[in-house]
């Protein structure tokens, strides 16, 4: 039988409910969840809807960057001008993130809660060193990205909690980014390895997001020494090849998708050097 | 037969007309109703339970656990089917071999073993989960080269049905995994292949595909006054009627097959799919009963045949193609379906459209513990035409030769007898390829792309005969206000026939395409048709509209000769009129019937059959002089660049060129074109059925892969090219599988063409092509 779903009006009632109820599992905006409940390997005893709590669908910039609620589609990180504006890098990533179908229901917490490894926003927020939210009835805490993503489909959300906010800090003035994502089979599938490329206005630091390329989003950042996009090409990938360790499946063998990984790697920062020109 | 009618269109829908395709907006809409959209009632809705082994004996099902749940109804197994109907049950359009749950033994991953009906889908679908099978393992059988080492057997023995005569010497045969065996054999392809010039040979694989409809596959079945209902998503309800006849034990006036337009099927719903079950549960349970396939269900109903092709092809000093050879070999899973079928139409044709002297061909249908394969846009021959193309390509090559110079020269012309025995007529190979090949600018300097993307150009030829012998038959009712109600039971699925059957009868009558209804396929009601399938709907059944069209013209003069006392030959038909010539008078069909009858809304009526023939193959040479009614000739021509780091092809231009004869519809002939260039660049790119054990690995919508719009070529050029066939309706042929043959090699030439390697075994993944280039030494 499927789980029964609860409605919360308020976020005090939506902590109660996940305190409380047996197996609770957040419902937000269920392009997942209804994936997971068709393959009949959903796990959960009581689903707490979110759409009825009011608030939690804002777009508000902050004076760090953005504060994202999690019911906000993964469309509007896609469209809304402050998004594009202050954080281009995530307002391109989400654009990447299945088809307008899904982007226009998916949720942006509903989207790194699922905790797949070949989602394409986290690669952005890791290098933008974003910052999630989580609530319970204990109380608020701050996770950074680049620890919430724990070990292949887990991340750092423990029992009781949902996600309230992600935090994402604007890149420095003069930063350039570029998002690459290639697929192995149709265009539309699941990425086979997925870059963001994120550089300082100086260039002296180099950060990158990788995706579908572990069993969690990574996260490597390299010091550049003033040299081209050459050296910074070699000094990324020495780099990031340790950091592949690629599942095989029927979109290639680990060895091909450690290859892809190296060429995303290569296509992200050179367009993200192009970029500063 | 000669074309009596002239080309003139009747008020601008006629034939030659564009005209927009009949019920397109409510598709958009979502208004038209399809089979799953009838209200379930009362129905019991229908889950199945499936095997999970590839090849088991059932030791014992325990079904306690099902029945008791609560909202189940019943629960039914093989066993319970079987002593009702006996071996009445086994069915099947070659071989009597199916069963529509499992009988003491399961022969692949996803066989239904057992079938709950209950109050809703979801009671059902949990319920099916609650039944127990015990299973002894037998050993499976996994593919094509397996099952011809003779070590396991998925069938003790061949039951061939009674419908087909020229496979009854196989009946009761045992310790075989060949279902059939076609061979052709001219001159002596050994000798004159050892003694050419030049030979070229591979061995190619094409991996099974599913056909993926958007709609998914349903039935409805109930029994009224001991007659049995059956509301199906089928491509061929006058096989499915003689089916659900035959296991039912009833007349055929007892069974009444309906179907609604179907939305997309490319071959997936023919033949025994869902049918048969839904009819034993109606008629042991006496009850409407109800069943949707889910997505991951439809992927084990029915698959396109993987195969293997081991070939070769040789030429002499000029350049002329002196002997080609081909051992094909088509898994057909565990039931032979109309594999035996596959296997030698398409096995005839299996080294290409061209003038060899020399030519041996063996063509097997091989039984495997895999879903059983059954027919899908080109019936097996876009799986040969991987071969030979590819082989053709690379003979070419090694002559350095330009390869669209080397396919002219050796390309069948109008009036040749093909090595298979029978003659070309309206099947313009060379038009074609010159068609594809001027679209792309083959003979314009190439710019070869950079040190990442290198870009290639490639080029395929295809044939394919239409399935021959079938039989059509068209009812036509004029109504008094000179509408009218056409009766065939072809079924439209996305192919057009209820928006071009209206356009010839309208050339004839000189009408209004718009005021002519098909009625949908109702065996009650529309008369026999042998299936819609194999492009054959335009040709024969468009015959038969024709026909009876110029039945009820003849009719109609005949009516007004005798109720205006004019003379006969000063008659004819103008604008939805009578007019005589002689006089200028003007008389309107509606007051003409009208006064026939003396009542308004009376109708005329006019029936029409054709029917065509063909001569079984030679049982030693397996050579016919009339093996198909006509054959289909088609090109492609495709410029891509190859990702040199990462192997992707990303494809700048795909022309797509069919002989259609004539065009009763040129924008959904386009159409055609396009929708099958698309679906044959999914084959050549990424499209696989996966499986491991047995086991399909991408049986989902999230794993397996169709084209979707970002896979679009840059550019997609469909090309009409008109030959009129001497017999054809207004000399028009069909041409829903013409686009589809020769993509996947003309897309592994250009490869070829871009990166220098030669790739054979399908889809042309980039782990694929990397690996071959990296093979090959390609320089980065």
């Amino acid at each position: 039988m499927r789980p029964p779903l609860h409605q919360p009006t308020s976020l005090d009632e939506a902590c109660r409910l996940l305190d409380t109820l047996e197996d609770p599992m957040v419902y937000g905006g269920g392009t997942a969840i209804q994936i997971l409940i068709k393959q009949g390997v959903l796990f959960a005893g009581n689903f707490v809807d979110l759409s009825r709590v009011p608030g939690l669908d804002a777009i508000e910039e902050t004076g760090e960057g953005l504060r994202v609620g999690p019911m906000a589609t993964v469309r509007r990180m896609e469209r809304t001008e402050i998004v594009r504006c202050r954080v281009p890098l995530a307002a391109e990533t989400y654009g990447h993130v299945a088809n307008p179908r899904v982007r226009n229901t998916a949720s942006v917490g509903g989207n790194i809660a699922h905790g797949d490894y070949r989602l394409d926003p986290p690669t952005a927020l890791l290098v933008l060193d974003a910052r999630v939210e989580l609530t319970s009835v204990r109380g608020t805490r701050t996770v950074p990205i680049r620890e919430f993503f724990v070990d292949f489909q887990l991340t750092a959300v423990e029992p009781g909690e949902l996600i309230t906010g992600i935090l994402i800090p604007a890149a420095a003035s003069g930063s350039t980014s570029a998002y690459v994502k290639m697929s192995s089979l149709g265009k539309n599938d699941w990425p086979a390895a997925s870059v963001a490329a994120l550089l300082d206005p100086e260039r002296r630091t180099l950060r990158l997001g990788l995706g579908a390329l572990a069993p969690v989003p990574r996260y490597v950042e390299v010091a550049l020494d003033g040299g081209g996009v050459d050296e910074a090409v070699k000094t990324a990938l020495s780099a990031v090849e340790p950091e592949l360790d690629p599942i095989p499946d029927i979109r290639g063998s680990a060895d091909y998708k450690r290859g892809l990984g190296m060429v995303a790697a290569e296509d992200a920062v050179r367009r993200a050097w192009e970029d500063a020109r | 037969m000669t074309q009596t009618t002239p080309f003139a269109t009747g008020a601008g829908t006629g034939v030659g007309s564009s005209r927009s395709r009949v019920g397109a907006e409510g598709k958009v809409r979502g208004q038209l109703r399809h089979v799953a959209d009838r209200p379930a009632g009362g129905a019991a809705h229908v889950a199945v339970h499936r095997s999970t082994r590839p090849h088991a004996r059932i030791v014992a099902i325990d079904v306690s656990q099902a029945a008791e749940f609560e909202g189940v109804d019943a629960v039914v197994t093989g066993a319970d089917l079987h002593a009702v109907f006996g071996d009445r049950m086994f069915t099947g359009p070659a071989f009597s071999d199916q069963p529509p749950l499992a009988v003491d033994r399961v022969r692949y991953v996803g066989e239904p073993v057992a079938a709950v009906l209950a109050r809703d889908v979801a009671t059902a679908r949990e319920a099916a989960e609650l039944v127990y099978v015990e299973y002894e393992d037998l050993e499976p059988v996994y593919d094509v080269d397996e099952a011809l080492e003779g070590r396991a057997f998925v069938h003790d023995r061949l039951k061939p049905s009674i419908v087909f005569g020229d496979l009854r010497h196989l009946s009761g045969k045992s310790e075989t995994n060949v279902a059939y065996e076609y061979n052709l054999r001219l001159g002596d392809a050994v000798t004159a292949g050892s003694q050419a010039a030049e030979t070229t040979a591979h061995e190619f694989v094409a991996p099974p595909v599913h056909h993926v409809p958007i709609e998914l596959p349903a039935t409805v079945a109930w029994v009224e006054a001991g007659r049995l209902e059956l509301f199906t998503t089928t491509q061929t309800p006058s096989y499915v009627r003689q089916a659900a006849a035959d296991m039912l034990g009833l007349p055929l006036s007892h069974v009444r097959v309906r179907v609604a337009p179907l939305g997309g099927s490319f071959g997936s719903k023919m033949y025994d799919r869902l049918e048969p079950l839904m009819a034993a549960l109606a008629w042991t349970q006496k009850r409407e009963v109800r069943i949707v396939a889910s997505r991951e269900e439809a992927f084990m109903l029915t698959t396109r045949h993987g195969a293997k092709v081991i070939s070769s092809m040789s030429t002499d000093a000029e350049g002329n193609i002196v002997a080609a050879t081909a051992d094909v070999r088509y898994d057909t899973g565990a039931f032979a379906d109309v594999g035996p079928r596959i296997t030698g139409k398409s096995g005839m044709i299996a080294v290409g459209p061209y003038r060899i002297p020399n030519v041996s061909i063996t063509s097997r249908c091989i039984f495997t513990n895999k879903p059983s394969a059954g027919p899908f846009r080109g019936f097996g021959v876009p799986q040969v035409t991987w071969s030979h193309e590819s082989l053709v390509d690379e003979l070419a090559r090694s002559r350095g030769e330009d390869p669209v110079a080397f396919r002219r020269r050796n390309l069948l012309r109008e009036g040749d007898e093909g090595y298979m025995g029978t003659v070309i007529h309206s099947a313009d190979f060379v038009g074609c390829l010159d068609a594809v090949t001027e679209a792309i600018g083959w003979d314009t300097p190439l710019e070869p792309g950079d040190r990442r993307w290198r870009r290639g150009r490639g080029v395929a030829v295809g044939i394919k005969a239409v399935l021959t012998p079938t039989v059509a038959n068209a009812v036509l009712q004029l109504n008094q206000d000179g509408s009218a109600t056409l009766m065939i039971s072809t079924v439209d699925m996305g192919q057009g026939s209820d928006t071009i059957m209206p356009q010839i009868v309208a050339e004839v009558l000189g009408v209004d395409a718009e005021q002519i209804r098909v009625v949908a396929p109702d065996t009650d009601v529309t008369p026999y048709d042998t299936i819609t399938a194999g492009s054959r709907s335009t040709y024969h059944t468009g015959n038969a509209v024709r026909g009876v069209s110029e039945r009820m013209r003849e009719r109609i003069l005949d009516l007004a000769a005798t109720h205006t006392g004019s003379r006969r030959e000063d008659l004819k038909l103008d604008s939805g009129a009578v007019l005589n010539t002689a006089t200028g008078k003007r008389y309107a069909i509606s007051e003409l019937v009208h006064e026939h009858f003396g009542a308004r809304g009376a109708t005329l009526t006019e029936e029409y059959n054709f029917t065509t023939s063909w001569q079984p193959y030679d049982k030693t040479t397996g050579r016919s002089p009339k093996v198909t009614e006509h054959w289909f000739a088609g090109a492609a021509a495709a410029q891509l660049l190859v990702d040199r780091k990462t192997g992707r092809v990303h494809v700048e231009h795909l022309a797509v060129a069919g002989d259609v004869g004539r065009a009763i519809n040129p924008a959904l002939v386009e159409q055609q074109l396009r929708g099958g260039g698309i679906m044959g660049l999914g084959h050549a790119l990424f499209d696989e059925l996966v499986f491991d054990q047995g086991q399909v690995l991408n049986g989902t919508l999230l794993d397996y892969q169709v084209p979707s719009v970002k896979d679009m070529p840059d550019r997609l050029t469909p090309i009409v090219v008109q030959n009129p066939h001497a017999t054809g309706p207004f000399g028009a042929k069909g041409v829903g599988e013409t686009g589809i043959i020769p993509i996947a090699p003309a897309v592994a030439n250009a490869v070829r063409d871009a990166v220098g390697v030669r790739i054979t075994r399908l889809p042309l993944s980039p782990e694929r092509v990397l690996q071959a280039m990296n093979e090959a030494g390609v320089e980065e």
